[in-house]
């Protein structure tokens, strides 16, 4: 296989940033989670598991 | 131009900004897990 150096995790996570712009980024990730909590709490009650 | 990352970012500015990411992501996991321990003192989902 390429003689690429293998990623070592997490030691190599902060790396990320040098890919994804947390200046650009970081809101656009805080509203995806808000959006995913929505969904999970949505269906959660939806299934009848919430408080009733 | 010298080598510059995809993001902009150097190697200092993107280790300074994971430590804070780790520390906030720490928090907002901690937070879900004690509320989940909540649902399951009030209301146990099995």
């Amino acid at each position: 296989m390429s003689d690429v150096a293998k990623p070592r995790n997490p030691e190599d996570d902060w790396k990320i940033w040098l890919v994804v712009n947390p200046a650009t980024w970081l809101m656009p990730i805080f509203y995806a989670l808000l959006v995913l909590a929505i969904a999970v709490h949505w269906v959660v009650f939806a299934v009848g598991l919430g408080w009733q | 131009m010298a080598e510059q990352s995809l993001s902009g970012l150097t190697d200092q500015q993107a280790k300074e900004f994971h430590e804070q990411f780790k520390v906030t992501y720490t928090a907002f996991v901690g937070l879900a897990a004690l509320a989940h321990l909540f649902v399951i003192a009030a209301n146990p989902w099995w």
